[in-house]
């Protein structure tokens, strides 16, 4: 349990604030805290060991000044914000780091990491981009090998009914978060993009119960209070990289819009799908892993061999659940947003434009550099894209 | 009869434009002044200049409509619309035709997509004051000339040379470079307004090329660049005759519809408080 007394909200807000605090008191207490970057490192694992996860954050109102002297500026700006905070210690209380393949950029940041910081644990799931028939397999033994680094750090072995009960507590966290986006379809939503933030940071910056705990009495604060979102002209769906940081949904918010539904990784990305429980439970996450989150890190198509026989086909494949989002949350345009250098985001960008402009959904696109100075022009770009669809 | 009219100002990053309208969408006056450092936005005395050439006081306007990257905090302003409406908007005033717009202005480079009027689809420049207004006043101080002449000096080329960027700052090194070796300074010029011709058709090429395409902002004053943009997008390029009030005048036009709007649907329409003082730059 929490020692605060606050709750819900306000709670959230704390945790978006001072993220640490809670799990440097369970360090405190004894426990292990590892921290991830991106949400591939299977976090079901680090459960069913009582190690709490806690999740990497870059800080966009930090000028980035030590980690020059490892990444060039032509660098994700996230990435290079997450290891400038790093090297400024801020993430020096962790008991190790968990990395995965999401880019080359995090992959290569992952040695870096290991070789400037020198984190008492870490371990790399160098996981597949594709979903190739051999993919699977491969995660699969990416992840055998991950158990047995983590089993290795916690001197204990992982049980599959350990994991099995792990990955249910995670899958509840899914549902709970579910029924907090249910709260976004109706019209003005329950709670806005940037609170969503707030919430989403802060589940994922405590142990899973906690934050399944803290899911609840926010669901059930949103649906009381009469101060939440007020109606607005138009009803946006964001998809992108990472936004980290409420200033993005603030400004956006703070026109006439609200944010309804996204696709990005401070969101709903990692939770829309639950983790088959399988015979041997690695099934189920590898397949969860690689097959059900759907992030431009992997590329999706149905048969690999496919792909350029038919772009409109292949784009339904890929990015239809868009305008699933869409329809149920009944979006009326969408902002594509990028952080500046992101290949990964920035090669879906002409073709989910296309999509888009196929299923005739309007759609703009941002590219952002991960400061707060940027946000001004960008202003300009979304109220006028308003202006246009309103 | 008691004749109604509407503001509309421009603020733009280096100017602001006033226009004052009348309802039948005449110029009844117009201003076009330094917008003033960052923290003394001058648009107050912009607006009192508008109001005197135009014997009217603030009561009289109907409705003040504010736009361009400044347009945040107006205090006299009754609403802000962006920049890219409101050049669409008034560009469509002065040639209903219009399909492609490009408004190259201090610090930024906008695209438009128009048809019967309406803004579609816009693409705009980076933060980066690459190959906008800006880049011609360092570049035309670095050269010792007069911004205002450049246009001129350039017609006067025969063998234009090829800059490589228009990154005002690595652009100079390069002019500086042409100049030592003794190129002729309309073939500089001329080389530098292609740069900027050829940036901005990159940039607008997704938004479809097609007749009419006009250009506006302060650097389509500049005959240059208005005849390197025409031969980059292969087609002719129409400018207003003052190509900076463009988006000042479509301000005091939707101004003016959301007014006529109001008053059919028999609402009262609501303005702000109207306070004539500096405008911060935001909130």
């Amino acid at each position: 349990m929490t020692s605060e007394v606050s709750k819900g909200l306000t709670r959230s807000i704390e945790l978006y604030q001072d993220r640490s605090s809670r799990v440097k008191e369970l360090r405190a207490e004894g426990k292990k805290v590892m921290g991830y970057l991106c949400i591939y490192p299977v976090l079901e694992m680090m459960t069913a060991l009582d190690i709490v996860p806690y999740r990497i954050f870059g800080d966009l109102h930090e000028p980035v000044t030590e980690a020059d002297s490892y990444m060039p500026a032509v660098n994700c700006p996230f990435l290079r914000s997450c290891l400038d905070i790093g090297l400024k210690g801020k993430y020096d209380f962790l008991d190790g780091i968990v990395t995965s393949h999401i880019c080359d950029v995090g992959s290569t940041l992952s040695s870096i990491w290991i070789y400037a910081l020198k984190p008492p644990f870490s371990h790399h799931i160098d996981m597949p981009h594709t979903l190739h028939e051999t993919a699977l397999a491969q995660e699969k033994g990416l992840l055998e090998d991950y158990k047995k680094a983590l089993e290795g750090l916690s001197g204990k072995e992982m049980t599959s009914e350990a994991l099995e009960a792990a990955i249910r507590v995670h899958n509840e966290q899914r549902a709970l978060v579910r029924e907090l986006y249910e709260l976004k379809k109706l019209n003005p939503p329950l709670i806005s993009g940037a609170e969503t933030i707030q919430v989403i940071k802060a589940i994922e910056s405590i142990p899973v119960d906690e934050g399944n705990q803290l899911l609840r009495e926010v669901i059930s604060e949103v649906k009381e209070r009469s101060n939440g979102p007020q109606k607005k002209s138009s009803r946006l769906l964001v998809w992108g990289s990472i936004i980290d940081d409420t200033a993005m949904m603030e400004m956006i918010e703070g026109l006439d819009a609200n944010v309804v539904m996204d696709d990005t990784c401070v969101g709903s990305r990692p939770y829309f799908d639950d983790v088959e429980i399988t015979d041997d439970p690695l099934d189920g996450l590898a397949y969860h892993y690689l097959v059900d989150i759907k992030c431009s890190r992997t590329f999706r198509v149905n048969n690999y061999m496919d792909v350029h026989k038919d772009y409109m086909k292949d784009l339904e494949i890929r990015f239809s659940y868009l305008k699933d989002y869409a329809d149920e949350w009944k979006a009326d345009g969408v902002i594509m947003e990028s952080v500046r250098y992101c290949d990964t985001h920035g090669y879906d960008v002409p073709g989910i434009r296309d999509y888009l402009d196929s299923i005739g959904l309007p759609s703009v696109y941002l590219e952002h550099d991960y400061t707060e100075g940027a946000l001004a022009p960008l202003r300009t770009r979304v109220q006028g894209f308003l202006e246009i669809i309103g | 009869m008691v004749r109604i009219y509407f503001a509309g100002i421009d603020l733009g990053s280096t100017m602001t434009k006033v226009v004052i309208l009348d309802e039948d969408e005449q110029v009844c006056a117009y201003v076009v002044n330094h917008t003033g450092a960052e923290h003394r936005r001058l648009a107050n005395k912009v607006m009192e200049e508008a109001l005197i050439q135009a014997g009217l006081c603030i009561e009289d306007m109907s409705f003040i409509m504010a736009t361009g990257y400044g347009r945040i905090n107006v205090p006299f302003a009754d609403k802000q619309i962006t920049e890219l409406t409101c050049h669409a908007r008034g560009i469509a005033s002065f040639f209903p035709n219009v399909k492609l717009a490009i408004d190259i202005g201090g610090q930024d480079v906008k695209g438009l997509k128009i048809r019967n009027g309406k803004l579609l689809d816009f693409v705009m420049s980076d933060k980066c004051a690459a190959g906008t207004g800006r880049f011609l006043e360092v570049t035309a101080e670095t050269l010792g000339l007069k911004l205002e002449d450049l246009g001129r000096i350039s017609l006067g080329s025969t063998q234009k040379i090829s800059v490589s960027s228009t990154c005002t700052v690595f652009a100079q090194q390069e002019v500086v470079n042409h100049l030592s070796n003794d190129v002729p300074l309309e073939d500089v010029v001329a080389g530098l307004h292609d740069a900027i011709a050829s940036r901005v058709a990159r940039m607008v090429r997704r938004l479809k090329v097609e007749p009419d395409v006009v250009f506006t902002g302060g650097v389509a004053k500049n005959i240059g660049v208005v005849k390197a943009l025409a031969e980059s997008l292969g087609c002719p390029i129409l400018v207003p005759e003052e190509p900076l009030l463009s988006g000042a005048i479509g301000a005091a036009i939707i101004g003016k519809e959301l007014t006529f709007k109001a008053l059919a649907n028999g609402e009262t329409i609501q303005t702000g408080e109207r306070r004539l003082e500096e405008a911060t730059f935001f909130k």
